[in-house]
């Protein structure tokens, strides 16, 4: 042992028997500080919601309540139960009145309504033609910003014909410009301009804003003085939980009561087997897809789109990767649209055909069963952990027949510029909240090209256009009928899209929670009706 | 000292000149429209245009950076374009969840790995040194997406001694605050170790003990006090990204925080929201790093700031 070790052996004996005292001060120190801190920063502890409250757990904080404003799927959703609208869809997806005693179409062009006497915003002043004139035309304001204004284009004037009839004057016939009468109406004089949450404008539905904390929850409260059956809660928390999981924790935990959607699929099998929760899941509107580049030289040709629909095994993604939450999609619009047509062509899963398809489109594998590709595309995505998944299997059934793919993962914001710009081969989004079958003139009208529209595939089918443009100018919903199934035929042998599923809402609460109805687009209006019975 | 501070706070101004310059250009640089967020799928060109007009987003690049400039030196941050509210009053609803976060898992990190440090120094090669060394490496390998959660299983969920997630009273600190502080006492149980053994066989150890002061004098004003310095300096880098946000824990527990803010603002393209948390970020950092270069001196007289 050299000296230098000896004299480090003394030096931590020694060193060791001074630390006791010493460590006492290091740990009356840091103790007293973190009781200071602690003390200082900390808030007064309360739970999470009022009593009698039911806690909705949700992924993002809506970031404008006001319906002239809200666009993201949060902030729609609570809107509509502060807000009421002339009319409002049904659980079968429906138009029925909801401000209105009974409307009528006078001509393709106008619509008369008369309003429900005694309705009231939450503040008690009586809702009236007056502020269902206000409410449109703020909207109207290119100065007031409105995201929905271009919807209301073909809307020329609104007529006060006294404090409860009102008529809507068209510029042209426009049939699907019934959907927006489901516009939530605010109260004449409210603020304009994209304010925020908390100075949202009064409303006269079911439930009142009663506070909102920035990120962390939304507090609605029961309306006094709402004018249909009150409401069985006397409010409800909307709390912010972004990690799925710990949804799923607080769930179990039982500071949740009830969650909507945006639940990992592989969580579900654990919610029905280690917690008390009814989990239901129902079929929904809103349609998943592979969107695909037209201008592309290689899925320009029919045979190769055809292939790769036949290529993707839906049904097993659908089951594995999707637990049952999705219903395998021929088009856009579900059987749940009362436009939806079940004669469409169908593609199922046929690798052999596929690979046929590939062979006669000029595109012959080169080397067999070997390694070498017949092409190469890349496939856009966003950095959601189910839908890199859900790219990988896609990757995977792919390459089953020849075709290679390579996939790429972006954040949002770059991953939808990117798209809007047609920079991409094949893409996977979904479509949201499809109500009436005019979404298809948005999509794959060949005007409608990015950016006066969303066909960002560039396809164009002259027979389609004349379609669609029959289709919004037909008033007759017979006759639409027949004009959009003929549409949808002509799009599922097109193949623009690679249809893929229909998201299912799937449901979760405590089986307490009664009287909950599911809508087809996610819809919460039937919070209205909960009530919690121990 | 005092020139020191002065010309330390001279120095505020081109640093945090040049992180607004940068954000300013990164942010809207890379792809993205906040007026595509902002309308969803349904605007028309028309209403975007129009929309990017009234916003000022289709003036040259310059023209908007100047405008940003003059408000920012009035005091006015801008408007959240996602929010609506002006970006100052977001900013102070968001400030207190991240300082509580920040001061108490730094607290639980101090109180964490002073004392195993200490005795692992003093115990060198023993069970507790061998002990202190593999939490310090479960610590620094442990990611806080897998250990908020576990913590939260464990102690919410089976014990139910604390709320999974969200911002409440001192219970809704506990486990975020461990998830944060844990990682962080791994790095200065290292740093304070290894510190300790070194200044342990400095010549002025041996000076000090030679002259025949106390261990505990020895210790507390020789070898702990110098050990000090790197655990200072880690520690101040450790709170500045503290208070920069902890994007994930905070996303995991569903805190309120700053990093949240940030994240949420990039993906909606809400450039004043994005250069206002950049600013509260670089602005932490700056005054972290000058309170550190006071508590450099007061933990070590050699240090000199003037001439």
């Amino acid at each position: 042992m050299t000296d230098l070790s000896k004299h480090a052996m003394v030096s931590q004996n020694s060193f060791a028997r001074i630390l006791l005292p010493s460590l006492r001060l290091v740990y009356f120190f840091t103790a007293g500080v973190f009781f200071l801190l602690t003390l200082a920063a900390c808030r007064p502890s309360s739970p999470t919601a009022p009593a009698d409250y039911l806690v909705v757990g949700i992924e993002s904080y809506p970031l404008n309540l006001d319906p002239r404003y809200a666009t993201d799927a949060n902030a729609v959703r609570i809107g509509n139960l502060i807000y009421n609208s002339l009319l409002r869809a049904d659980s079968h997806s429906r138009l029925e009145p909801e401000l209105t005693e009974r409307w009528s179409i006078i001509d393709p062009v106008t619509y008369d309504f008369q309003l429900r006497r005694g309705v009231k915003f939450s503040d008690g002043r009586p809702l009236t033609a007056a502020d269902v004139k206000f409410t449109y035309e703020s909207m109207l304001e290119a100065k007031n910003r409105s995201p929905r204004r271009a919807q209301l284009k073909p809307l020329k004037e609104i007529e006060a014909l006294d404090d409860y009839r009102l008529r809507f004057h068209l510029t042209m016939p426009h049939a699907p410009f019934v959907e927006q009468f489901t516009q939530g109406i605010v109260r004449a004089g409210s603020g304009t301009g994209a304010d925020s949450v908390e100075l949202s404008p009064l409303g006269s539905g079911p439930f009142m804003l009663q506070a909102a904390e920035s990120g962390e929850k939304v507090t609605l409260r029961r309306n006094p003085v709402y004018w249909d059956q009150p409401p069985p809660l006397p409010g409800v928390v909307f709390k912010i939980v972004p990690d799925a999981l710990v949804r799923v924790l607080e769930f179990k935990k039982g500071d949740i009561d009830f969650m909507q959607n945006d639940i990992e699929p592989d969580l579900i099998p654990w919610l029905r087997t280690h917690t008390s929760a009814d989990v239901g899941a129902y079929d929904g509107t809103t349609f998943q897809y592979i969107g695909i580049n037209l201008t592309h030289p290689i899925l320009r040709n029919l045979k190769v789109r055809q292939a790769l629909a036949c290529a993707i095994d839906r049904e097993s993604l659908v089951r594995h990767l999707l637990k049952d939450v999705g219903t395998v999609a021929g088009g856009v619009l579900s059987p749940l649209n009362w436009a939806y047509d079940p004669s469409v062509r169908q593609w199922p899963y046929d690798p052999a055909r596929a690979k046929r398809l590939l062979d006669e489109a000029g595109f012959p594998d080169p080397d067999g069963d070997g390694p070498l590709p017949r092409f190469k595309l890349s496939f856009k995505t966003t950095n959601v952990d189910l839908r890199r998944r859900i790219a990988e299997a896609v990757k995977e059934q792919l390459q089953q027949v020849g075709i290679e793919l390579e996939i790429r993962s972006y954040e949002w914001g770059t991953f939808f510029s990117d798209i809007k710009k047609g920079n991409f081969h094949l893409y996977s989004l979904a479509w949201v909240g499809v109500l009436d079958p005019d979404i298809l003139f948005q999509i794959f009208h060949s005007s409608s090209a990015p950016p006066d529209g969303d066909n960002r595939g560039h396809y164009s089918n002259p027979q389609v256009d004349r379609l669609l443009e029959r289709g919004r100018a037909a008033v007759d919903p017979a006759e639409r009928k027949r004009i959009y199934g003929e549409v949808q035929r002509l799009l599922a042998d097109d193949l623009p899209y690679v249809p893929l599923w229909w998201w299912k809402n799937v449901i979760v609460k405590k089986p307490s929670v009664r009287n909950f109805v599911p809508y087809p687009d996610g819809d919460l209006i039937s919070l209205k009706n909960v009530a919690v019975q121990p | 000292m005092k020139r020191y501070v002065l010309v330390r706070l001279l120095f505020l101004v081109p640093t945090l000149f040049g992180a607004l310059t940068l954000v300013f250009l990164l942010i809207h640089l890379i792809p993205g429209d906040p007026v595509e967020v902002m309308l969803g799928e349904t605007a028309g060109a028309a209403d975007k245009a129009e929309l990017r007009r009234s916003l000022g987003l289709d003036r040259p690049l310059a023209e908007q950076y100047r405008d940003f400039l003059v408000g920012f030196a009035a005091g006015d941050l801008g408007r959240s374009l996602s929010e609506g509210a002006p970006v100052s009053a977001i900013l102070r609803a968001r400030l207190p969840a991240t300082l509580e976060l920040a001061l108490c898992a730094m607290t639980a990190a101090l109180l964490i790995s002073f004392p195993l440090a200490i005795f692992a120094a003093a115990r060198r090669g023993g069970w507790i040194d061998r002990a202190a060394l593999l939490f310090s490496l479960l610590g620094l390998s442990l990611p806080n997406f897998w250990l908020g959660p576990l913590l939260m299983i464990v102690f919410a969920i089976q014990l139910g001694w604390a709320p999974v997630s969200g911002r409440g009273g001192l219970n809704y600190l506990v486990l975020p605050a461990l998830t944060l502080g844990l990682g962080m006492a791994a790095i200065l149980i290292r740093i304070l170790r290894a510190s300790l053994l070194h200044a342990m066989t400095e010549d002025y150890v041996q000076t000090a003990r030679a002259k025949g002061l106390s261990e505990r004098c020895v210790w507390l004003k020789h070898t702990l006090r110098n050990a000090l310095i790197s655990l200072v300096t880690i520690m101040s880098l450790q709170f500045g990204s503290l208070l920069a946000g902890s994007i994930i824990t905070e996303t995991i527990f569903s805190w309120p925080g700053v990093g949240r803010l940030t994240v949420q603002a990039i993906q909606m393209r809400d450039y004043p929201l994005v250069q206002g948390c950049v600013l509260v970020i670089a602005l932490s950092y700056i005054l972290v790093n000058f309170a550190t270069d006071i508590v450099y001196k007061l933990v070590d007289p050699r240090v000199s700031y003037g001439k």
